[in-house]
């Protein structure tokens, strides 16, 4: 019942956030850089989120656990990698503002950069890991 | 690290799926043991060596 609890939760969010971004694309006048590829990373995210979550429903429907203490050890290495891209995307997205662009990031848009970058890192990790053994 | 589970496995005539429902994990787990590519925890050994009548050693088979 948790789990499945769980699953329709993911899927609540996941349609939010795809609506959440509609709205955001609809809103904006003029496109920028990172307003172009930040609505990509939003998407990948949503897509593997979504796959992640079909997969824990198929497992189910077989009578078999959403997770189990491989995929949990999958989920703590990956958080771990997405911690650490998190730290230094926060140094990084400023000094690669600097570099190509010659001018500082807002605050909002290292935040945003932080939050997607990280979040990436997690899901391509988890992907990665989980199908693999250890 | 090498592992008799497929052997076993076909000996109760048990599929991945069915040792998977068996221990509660998944069947990729099952998968990863058999080929030797992933470490269970202590816990799912002894879960393996019960599901299928047998002892952690008879399983699970370390090379030096």
């Amino acid at each position: 019942m948790k789990e499945k609890l769980t699953i329709i939760l993911g899927f609540g969010i996941a349609l939010l956030v795809v609506f959440t971004l509609f709205i955001y694309l609809i809103a904006k006048d003029t496109f920028e850089i990172f307003d172009i590829a930040s609505p990509i990373i939003v998407i990948i995210l949503v897509a593997t989120s979504t796959y992640i979550i079909w997969d824990r429903l198929k497992n189910i429907k077989a009578g078999l656990p959403a997770q189990d203490e491989r995929l949990k050890n999958a989920g703590y290495k990956a958080g771990y990698y997405g911690f650490i891209a998190a730290i230094w995307s926060a140094v990084g997205s400023n000094m690669g503002s600097m570099i190509l662009f010659d001018q500082e990031l807002r605050g909002g848009l290292v935040t945003a950069a932080v939050v997607l970058i990280s979040g990436i890192v997690f899901m391509i990790s988890y992907l990665f890991l989980a199908g693999k053994g250890n | 690290m090498k592992t008799r589970i497929k052997e076993l496995r076909a000996r109760y005539d048990l599929t991945q799926e069915d040792l998977a429902r068996k221990i509660g994990v998944r069947r990729e787990t099952i998968v990863f043991l058999e080929k030797g590519k992933y470490n269970p925890s202590l816990k799912l050994a002894y879960d393996v060596a019960k599901a299928l009548n047998t002892s952690i050693e008879e399983i699970f088979i370390f090379d030096d």
